[in-house]
């Protein structure tokens, strides 16, 4: 499935070897009409630039369709000049140019340069001596990032021959080796290449000579991890639900009695239990999920629908029933949230709106209320926070913009000022309703809510800037959430470190060692003192999911090895290495 | 005078590892030389016959690098370490025109191409400081005009900081920029818009990977790079002239250093060489498909392509020049001395051959001909496969003996492990039947530590009976071996005869290093550490020691003939020490650091060589007399470690008294860097004077059987011109050459008949055969001789003075008679010694 450069029509490829186009329409999408069809399955398209053709991979061949005509203008066999044995060359990806060049990837690892008009091979690279899978073309079509089965991307770039000359000439250049399996979708951004594939990884690839500053875009990303919240904790029923693709599973936690140093491991009395696996109907993955503090209600929302269900304990046994009668959303919700009390329920959505459902007992809910940004919105809103008190919903839309409701009165309190990042992760302190607000480059600031002003505290952050290595950090903050004992302590996290951002401590400063909790255990108590400073950081446990207090004395944090989902992939493709 | 001993003429000298010489394959005529620089000279080569055709000498250093003229592709830039730059004619082996370039000291050279014709580009030294790393590139007008010695001041530095070696610059299509690479930084400078980007890769080693450059080469017709790095891999760089948005990509095979690479003429192939012996050639970048030539024996250090395409040599770390087709298949190989890691067998002459017999290939003992500067055979000793890799223990070969005939070979091979050495001596008898040596026995472990030294008892005239092979080893005993007849009743031939241990000396548990017979094999000589005994060979009785403390003996010999009654000894502490065996005392000593202590085996000489403060001398003396005959101070900078006499087939004619000592033998040495010199008695200037002095000129004509012949009929008569040098035998020798030269050079049409000129022709190439004696028979072997040397020697073909005779009376003229007394001159001249042109 292919849109066209404009937008305007989307081109889909079938198994039946048809092509068929749709144009799109507000809040939705019209079939208008089928292309040529020919035999074989069509596995990739690609449109020109112009719109004026589109051209669809098959197995042994590729053809070029003529939209207006909606017929087959050339058919190109791929499979020539391959060595005797009759295999299948299976086109897995193609592009065509806006100069006319159709750029085909397949299985036989081979990249070619096809003249389409006159059905002519004009360069042949073989990237690879398994199969190529994907393609990606930059916008000024000197660039084109291949991806392979063995997990190599590479980049071919149109080079002139002689310097300053005309003649030009495709020239494999970089090779990368990130992934262990399949890379199955490649992208090419202004400055970066892009690939993610079947070892459940996303890696961004900066192109160095690209980037005009050292900055985020500098650096090598990868991504095993979505950034966003996929655990939820139930504080008082002490519950964790988990959110899978397709189901999503509530455990009871275990608990100790004992007491002992750091550093042990101390026996449970009670086992963690696995109370209930809820599996969602149909293929669509579960986008959101959450459990209410008292643990009784559980939601979710897929991409069409959104579901409530009543989870009872008695004993052993755990019943869960659906809530019947959910008001139907449309669109369905980007983030559920429960208030503290676990009476009311917050979903976000579309355009900027918030819905207020308030839960009943024993199983019901009404909508209360829609908050909606005094200026509207385009975007959706995808993080809450709700305050402890339940005064106050911090709601953040895709334009970053940080909106604050006053839930008492249903009004719009205020906007935290702009700033030119997305959010990661955001919490309203339950004590002093103060607003604390991680972006995506690792700023972090603290907002009065009641003042409608940053606090001093965040001016002096800003004014003193944070420490360069936590600047540097790969993964944005997941999560935030307070010390109910100590005001000043912040508890942040993301996937490689836990911290506890101490307010009442002086900040670091570049020339001091930004994670220096092992160096200040070897330091007697008055050295100790001195050294200390505001970011207390934990790296013990990786990769990091979700942390949370459960109360005043118990942390709960989710780690998910990589090896565990690591063993579950498929082999990859065999490869000899020099030396084995 | 120093220039006197310094450099082993006919190219001997072994390229040096560092700044060993680039190799080239001309282009006009087609492919059919191959230039290589070899210590100072320039050799020329046949490709069709690997024989050396032409030794261009003139430099008085090192010929650090060479160059085709561009303009014009029969002729040759050549530079050297003595500050000059030359311009040959290789064809002829004449230099058209000297450089000299002053102060600078320069390593190789570019000439450009294009409208800079006059212009070299050097890769220079800057403040002529040798220890200093920092080499400039310099751009140097030459002064138009064909004169010699032309001195160039106009001098301006192109780029700072390149790499000494001629691999680390390139120059791009068209001479349009030039490249130079160094540590991990790529340099490119555009001379027209003299614009200067330099890129550099990291330095980390990451999992293995060392992005050191190691070799540049550029794309002949496309603006592509290539570049050899330290971990195998070769980048292709594209786009360099943006300082943003160069880009490269890599092909990695090699899984050590790249040693070369070059790019085919039209630029589709790339070849590479490394440690890895395999020649790889990298087709079309798109595709990901190679060629490998395998097993090429060696290292490759250098790739050169022919200017046509048709062929390529690799040079191989060595020194074999290995010439490969264009499809990548092995065409032949020139191979001269093999440069060896170590050679730990010493120098030995084969006593059959005359050959110098040292370590060639690893495992191998190789027999090299000195006259012919060719390898005659090389007989595998250790019989494993070698592996190139760093850091595994293999075995080598470590101790070579001949018996006095030649017909045993007594070798000793160990691993290269210090503690546990697995040893093999072997006995080899050299079969009449096969031409080689077959091996007769093998003991494991003769000894239980490392041999140090190993003789037999030379007796020619005793027989095979008293053949006796002494070992010492550190293990404090010395060991002799004995033949024994096996119980195999139809005895005596030598597939029944093994050798067995017959006596295990010992001195006070000191370690044996040294042993040694003497003259008529009545006594034996084996030091132990301080000590040197003296045993009885028959009855193997100590009978007396000496010492001359401190300091452990170094080297031990017996006089010879006149001097046999003298022992003479080195010592660690740097004493030269000569005992008299009558008296059991020392007889004199003198304070001298000596390396090398080398009897000459037809006289009563002893070569000694000593290093001292960064430099060798040589020693020459008698032992009865303690005042040496010859010496030589600061023989060469290097350290000598090896030294042999070689025989000469002829004993040679020296004016000089000084070099008396050198009539019989020729005295070889071998320094820590690999060279082989000798002492020559000749000054520079007389021994260059054929190739550099003389004009010559030989039609290139094609090789056709006919051409064979007159070019060995011309060639004789060339040596023996050059031999005598008197007009007045000329005259008569040459009566018959111009009637064969008017044969050619009349237009056919105009030729009488061919059976008319067959007895003229056919007469010309006869020997007049009045009075034709036994005496005469012999001179004609000899001259056969002489002339198997020239062929190596001398390819330099003088013009014949022609006489003012009208062709026409030359034709009529079918005999050419010799006076009684003109022959009896010529025998004399015969019988004279030219060995002396062997020198070149």
């Amino acid at each position: 499935m292919v849109a066209s450069g404009t937008g305007t029509q989307l081109a889909i490829g079938c198994e039946d070897g048809s092509v068929k186009i749709f144009q799109v329409v507000p809040g939705g999408i019209q079939f208008e009409r089928n292309l040529d069809r020919r035999k074989g399955r069509v596995l990739c398209l690609s449109w020109h630039r112009s719109g004026t053709h589109i051209v669809a991979g098959s197995i042994d061949f590729f053809r070029v369709i003529d939209v207006a005509s909606g017929q087959t203008v050339q058919r190109i066999m791929v499979n020539h000049q391959v060595e005797k044995a009759k295999r299948e060359c299976v086109v897995w990806a193609i592009a065509l140019l806006s100069s006319g060049t159709v750029v085909s990837a397949d299985s036989f690892g081979r990249v070619q340069f096809w003249d389409w008009e006159q059905g002519t091979l004009a360069e042949s690279h073989t990237v690879s001596t398994s199969a190529a899978l994907s393609l990606a073309v930059s916008e000024k079509e000197d660039s084109i990032v291949v991806g392979t089965s063995t997990g190599a991307t590479y980049q071919l770039q149109l080079l002139p021959v002689k310097l300053g000359g005309l003649e030009k000439c495709w020239v494999r250049t970089k090779p990368f080796q990130f992934h262990s399996h399949d890379v199955r979708a490649v992208a090419h951004s202004s400055t970066a290449l892009i690939s993610g594939g079947l070892d459940a990884q996303l890696v961004i690839r900066p192109l160095m000579e690209k980037v005009q500053k050292k900055g985020y875009d500098a650096v090598l990303r990868k991504f095993t991890f979505p950034h966003r919240r996929l655990v939820s904790c139930a504080r008082k029923a002490r519950l964790l639900l988990f959110q899978f693709s397709q189901y999503l599973e509530l455990w009871r936690l275990g608990s100790t009695e004992e007491t002992g140093k750091d550093g042990e491991v101390l026996p449970p009395c009670r086992m963690p239990e696995h109370l209930v696996q809820l599996k969602s109907k149909g293929p669509e993955h579960i986008y959101c999920s959450c459990v209410s503090p008292c643990g009784t209600w559980v939601g979710y929302s897929t991409a069409s629908r959104f579901q409530l269900y009543r989870v009872r304990c008695d004993g052993d046994g755990v019943s869960l029933r659906k809530v019947p009668k959910v008001p139907k959303l449309l669109p369905p919700a980007y983030q559920l949230q429960f208030s503290a009390d676990s009476e009311s329920l917050f979903v976000a959505s579309a355009r900027g709106s918030v819905h207020v459902f308030q839960l009943l007992e024993p199983g019901g809910c009404k909508h209360l209320h829609t908050l909606q940004p005094p200026s509207g919105c385009s975007e959706a809103v995808y993080l809450l926070a709700p305050s402890a008190d339940g005064h106050w919903l911090a709601a953040v839309s895709g334009d970053w913009a940080i909106h604050i409701y006053n839930l008492k009165c249903f009004q719009h309190h205020c906007v935290v000022p702009a700033y030119s990042c997305a959010v990661s992760a955001l919490a309203i302190h339950p004590s002093t309703n103060n607003l604390v607000i991680a972006y995506s480059d690792q700023q972090l600031f603290e907002f009065s809510i009641p003042e409608k002003q940053y606090t001093s505290w965040s001016r002096a952050v800003q004014s003193r800037g944070l420490h360069r290595t936590w600047l540097e950090r790969d993964s944005p903050i997941t999560h935030i959430t307070f010390n109910p004992k100590n005001p000043a302590h912040i508890l942040l996290h993301d996937t490689y470190l836990l911290c506890i951002l101490d307010k009442s401590l002086p900040l670091p400063d570049d020339s001091t060692l930004l994670m220096n909790q092992s160096t200040l255990k070897q330091l007697p108590e008055t050295a100790r003192k001195r050294q200390l400073h505001a970011f207390k950081i934990c790296k013990k446990f990786q990769p990091l999911l979700f942390m949370d207090l459960l109360d005043e004395n118990c942390l709960v944090v989710v780690e998910r090895p990589i090896m565990d989902f690591k063993t579950q992939l498929p082999l990859a493709v065999q490869q000899k290495k020099f030396g084995t | 005078s120093r220039g006197f001993a310094r450099r082993c003429s006919r190219g001997l000298r072994l390229p040096r590892s560092a700044r060993a010489p680039s190799a080239g394959v001309t282009a006009f005529p087609p492919c059919r030389y191959l230039l290589c620089a070899s210590g100072d000279f320039v050799k020329v080569y046949s490709v069709n016959t690997e024989e050396t055709l032409r030794l261009m000498g003139g430099h008085a250093d090192l010929v650090t690098g060479i160059q085709l003229n561009p303009h014009n592709h029969m002729q040759l830039y050549s530079s050297s370490l003595d500050g000059t730059i030359k311009l040959w004619d290789f064809m002829d082996g004449i230099p058209i025109k000297v450089s000299s370039l002053g102060f600078y000291l320069h390593l190789h050279f570019y000439p450009l191409s294009g409208p800079h014709s006059s212009v070299l580009l050097l890769v220079s030294d800057r403040f002529f400081f040798l220890w200093s790393d920092t080499f400039q590139l310099v751009s140097v007008k030459l002064t138009k005009g064909a004169g010699q010695d032309l001195e160039s001041k106009e001098l301006s530095v192109v780029l700072d900081g390149v790499g000494a070696s001629v691999k680390h610059i390139a120059f791009g299509r068209e001479g349009a920029y030039v490249v130079s690479v160094k540590d991990v930084t790529l340099q490119v400078y555009f001379f027209k818009r003299k614009l200067l980007n330099r890129f550099s890769l990291s330095t980390v080693k990451t999992k293995g990977g060392d992005n050191r450059f190691s070799c540049v080469v550029c794309h002949p017709t496309e603006d592509c790079i290539a570049t050899g790095h330290a971990d195998g891999k070769i980048r292709l760089w594209r786009n360099f002239h943006h300082r943003k948005e160069y880009t490269y990509s890599t092909l990695h095979w090699h899984h050590d250093i790249v040693m070369d690479l070059a790019f085919s003429v039209e630029g589709t192939r790339l070849l590479s060489g490394g440690v890895e012996s395999v020649l790889v050639q990298w087709h079309n970048e798109s595709s990901c498909q190679k060629d490998f030539l395998p097993r090429l024996g060696s290292p490759i250090e250098y790739i050169s392509m022919s200017s046509d395409g048709a062929l390529c040599c690799t040079l191989h770390t060595d020194n074999r020049i290995t010439i490969i087709n264009s499809n990548l298949r092995f065409s032949r190989s020139i191979q001269g001395l093999i440069k060896s890691r170590d050679v730990k067998t010493g120098l030995v002459v084969d006593p059959r051959t005359k050959a110098l017999v040292l370590n060639g290939e690893p495992g191998h003992l190789q027999f090299y001909s000195l006259q012919s500067d060719q390898q005659l055979f090389s007989l595998d000793i250790v019989q494993r496969q070698y592996i190139h890799q760093a850091g595994l223990k293999q075995s080598d070969l470590v101790k070579v003996a001949f018996s006095a005939q030649g017909t045993w070979l007594a070798t000793v091979e160990e691993s290269e492990e210090v503690t546990d050495p697995e040893l093999q001596l072997k006995l080899w008898f050299y079969s009449e039947e096969t031409q080689s040596f077959t091996l007769n026995t093998r003991i494991n472990t003769p000894h239980d530590n490392h041999i140090t030294d190993m003789c037999f008892r030379d007796m020619d005239e005793l027989g095979d009976d008293s053949l006796i092979l002494v070992t010492t080893g550190r293990d404090c005993v010395f060991k002799v071996w004995v033949m024994v007849e096996d119980t195999d009743p139809e005895g005596k031939t030598h597939e029944s005869v093994s050798w067995s241990c017959d006596f295990v000396g010992s001195y006070h548990n000191y370690q044996a290093t040294n042993c040694c017979f003497s003259e008529d094999g009545s006594l034996l000589a084996v030091s132990f550490e301080e000590t040197v005994t003296v045993w009885d060979s028959l009855t193997w009785d100590l009978k007396c020691t000496f010492c001359h403390p401190p300091g452990n003996i170094r080297n031990i010999c017996f006089g010879r003939l006149t001097c046999s009654k003298y022992l003479i000894g080195a010592t660690d502490y740097g004493f030269l020490c000569c005992w008299n065996l009558l008296t059991c005392a020392l007889e004199w000593s003198a304070h001298l650091n000596i390396v090398v202590l080398q009897p000459d085996p037809l006289s009563e000489h002893i070569a000694a060589v000593s290093w001292l403060s960064k430099e060798s001398s040589l020693f020459v003396f008698k032992p009865n007399e303690p005042r040496p005959l010859y010496i030589q101070r600061n023989l060469c900078k290097e350290k000598i470690l090896l030294a042999a006499f070689v025989p000469r087939d002829e004993p040679e004619t020296i004016s000089s008294e000084k070099y008396l000592w050198l009539r019989k033998s020729q005295l070889f040495f071998l320094t820590d860097t690999q060279e082989l010199m000798t002492l020559s008695t000749k000054s520079l200037e007389e021994r260059l004077t054929p190739s550099s002095k003389q004009l010559a000129v030989e039609e290139s004509l094609p090789v056709t059987p006919f051409s064979l012949l007159l070019g060995k009929h011309r060639h004789q008569q060339a040596q023996e011109d050059t031999d005598l040098g008197k007009p007045v035998v000329h005259n008569k020798q040459e009566q018959a050459s111009p009637a064969v030269k008017e044969l050619l050079h009349t237009p056919a049409h105009v030729l009488p008949s061919a059976s008319f000129l067959c007895t003229i022709f056919i007469n010309s190439l006869l020997i007049s055969k009045e009075n034709k004696s036994a005496e005469e028979v012999a001179d004609e072997v000899e001259m056969e001789s002489e002339k198997a040397d020239g062929d190596s020697d001398e390819e330099d073909v003088t013009v014949m003075e022609q006489e003012d005779t009208s062709p026409m009376e030359l034709l009529g003229e079918m005999t050419c008679k010799l006076s009684k007394s003109q022959e009896k001159e010529l025998r004399k001249i015969r019988k004279m010694d030219y060995s002396w042109i062997a020198a070149f």
